[in-house]
C-alpha cells in the first residue's frame, strides 16, 4: 500500500467504513478495495480544499470604499466619524494616502485603561462607579497616539484561506487591501468573509 | 511500511453483490460463452482452437460479472486480447525452439504492452499463453490467430454483453468505448 501523501483535517476525511457503506448502496461489482477508494478520495478532496481556500482573493471578498482617518486627527473627530459610518474601526494613513497603521475600538478601549476588550456593561459599570470617566483621557489625543501599528494589511491577490489564518493568528477583525503603493484600495471585515461562505455553495444542487 | 509489513495486506474486500447482480452476471455469461463455444463447436471444430475459450471465461469474469470495471470495458477486452494475440504468435515464432521462454515472455510482453496502451485485459494473458502452448493447431494459424478465434470470438463477447448488461435498471455498459 503506496503511503499517504495526502493529510486532510477530520472534518473532510471519509473511514474505511464510510466507503464500504457507500459501495453496498452502488449496485455493481466495484473494482478498488475501500483502502484504495479513500486514497484516491485523500488526494481528490484535498486539491479540492486546497482549490476552495484559493478560489476567492481580497479583490472578490473586499468593501471597495474605505473610510480612511488621518493620523492627525483628533480621537474626537475620529470617533465621531466611525459613529457616522458605523463601523467599528479604519485604516489610518498619512499626509500621502499611504496606509500607517489601523484604529480600532480595541485601540481606544486600550487607551482607557481596559486591559482585555470588556463588554458595554462592563464600561458601563467602571464609569457608573467611578466619578470620572476614564474616556477623557481621549480627550487631547490625535489618532496617531493610539493606533495599532505597524498595520497588519493584504493585497487584492490574497486568497481566502490565508486571509481568514490571517485573522486567526494576528487576532484581527478587519484587514486592509493595499495596493503596491501603499494606499487603502479596500477592507476585508470579519463580516465580509462570513458573507463570504455562502459563495462556495454557488452553482450546487438545492 | 517495511516489506515483511505489507505483505500482511490489511485492507479489505469490497462489498458483496446482491442477487439481481448474480442473477445478470450469470445470464451474460451463460449467453456469452454460449456465443463462442456454438461457433467453436458448429463452425470451426477444430480441437486446437477450443483452449482459446479458457481465454473467454476469462474475460466473461469480467465483462459480465464486473461490468463497471475499467479492465471490462470494450477498450481493454478488444484491444487487450488482439495485442496479446499478436504479442503471442510473434513470441512463438521466433523464440519457439525454447517453448518455456515463448511463453514467459508472450506473457509478460503482453502485460507490458497492455499497460503502455492502456489495454489491460487480464485474460490477455491467456491469449499470449495460448498463442505459444496451443499446439499444432494454433502454431498452424500463425498471424490469423489473432483474427480468428481471438478478434471474432472477442467482438461476439462484447457484442452479448453490449446487449444483455444493458437490460437491467441497475446495470450500464460500457462505462467508455475508446
Amino acid at each position: 500500500m503506496p503511503k499517504n501523501t495526502f493529510a486532510l483535517p477530520p472534518r473532510v476525511d471519509i473511514s474505511e467504513q464510510d466507503v464500504m457503506q457507500a459501495m453496498s448502496t452502488i449496485q455493481g461489482y466495484i473494482d478498488i478495495t475501500p483502502g484504495d477508494f479513500r486514497e484516491v478520495y485523500r488526494a481528490a478532496c484535498s486539491l479540492a480544499v486546497k482549490r476552495l481556500l484559493t478560489s476567492l482573493k481580497a479583490a472578490d471578498l473586499m468593501t471597495g470604499t474605505v473610510h480612511l482617518v488621518e493620523t492627525e486627527m483628533p480621537l474626537v473627530a475620529a470617533a465621531a466619524l466611525l459613529a457616522e459610518k458605523g463601523i467599528s474601526g479604519a485604516p489610518v494613513v498619512d499626509g500621502d494616502g499611504k496606509i500607517v497603521g489601523v484604529v480600532s475600538e480595541k485601540d481606544f478601549l486600550r487607551e482607557m485603561g481596559f486591559v482585555t476588550t470588556p463588554s458595554f456593561m462592563q464600561i458601563a459599570t467602571h464609569c457608573l462607579n467611578d466619578k470620572s470617566c476614564m474616556i477623557c483621557r481621549l480627550r487631547n489625543k490625535v489618532v496617531g497616539d493610539i493606533m495599532s501599528r505597524p498595520p497588519v494589511t493584504g493585497s487584492p491577490e490574497m486568497t481566502i484561506g490565508e486571509i481568514s489564518q490571517l485573522f486567526q493568528s494576528r487576532e484581527i477583525n478587519r484587514l486592509p487591501i493595499v495596493a503596491a503603493d501603499g494606499r487603502p484600495v479596500g477592507i476585508v471585515t470579519r463580516t465580509d468573509l462570513a458573507h463570504s461562505f455562502h459563495r462556495f455553495a454557488e452553482g450546487m444542487e438545492p | 511500511m517495511t516489506y515483511l509489513q505489507k505483505m500482511k495486506g490489511g485492507g479489505q474486500s469490497p462489498p458483496k453483490v446482491g442477487l439481481t447482480e448474480i442473477l445478470w452476471s450469470w445470464v451474460g455469461s451463460f449467453a456469452g460463452i454460449a456465443g463462442v463455444a456454438l461457433i467453436h463447436y458448429k463452425i470451426l471444430d477444430q480441437s486446437g482452437l477450443m483452449l482459446i475459450l479458457g481465454s473467454f471465461g476469462a474475460s466473461a469474469v469480467l465483462i459480465y460479472g464486473a461490468v463497471r470495471s475499467p479492465l471490462a470495458q470494450p477498450r481493454n477486452l478488444l484491444g487487450g486480447h488482439i495485442l496479446s494475440a499478436i504479442v503471442g504468435v510473434t513470441a512463438c515464432q521466433w523464440l519457439g525452439g525454447t517453448p518455456w521462454l515463448a511463453a514467459a515472455v508472450a506473457v509478460s510482453l503482453s502485460i507490458a504492452l497492455m499497460h503502455l496502451t492502456g489495454t489491460l485485459h487480464p485474460p490477455g494473458g491467456a491469449t499470449a499463453l495460448i498463442a505459444v502452448i496451443g499446439g499444432d493447431s494454433v502454431h498452424s494459424l500463425g498471424y490469423f490467430y489473432v483474427v480468428m478465434p481471438v478478434a471474432l470470438g472477442a467482438v461476439v463477447m462484447l457484442l452479448v454483453a453490449v446487449l444483455v448488461n444493458n437490460i437491467p435498471a441497475t446495470r450500464k455498459y460500457p462505462e467508455f468505448w475508446l
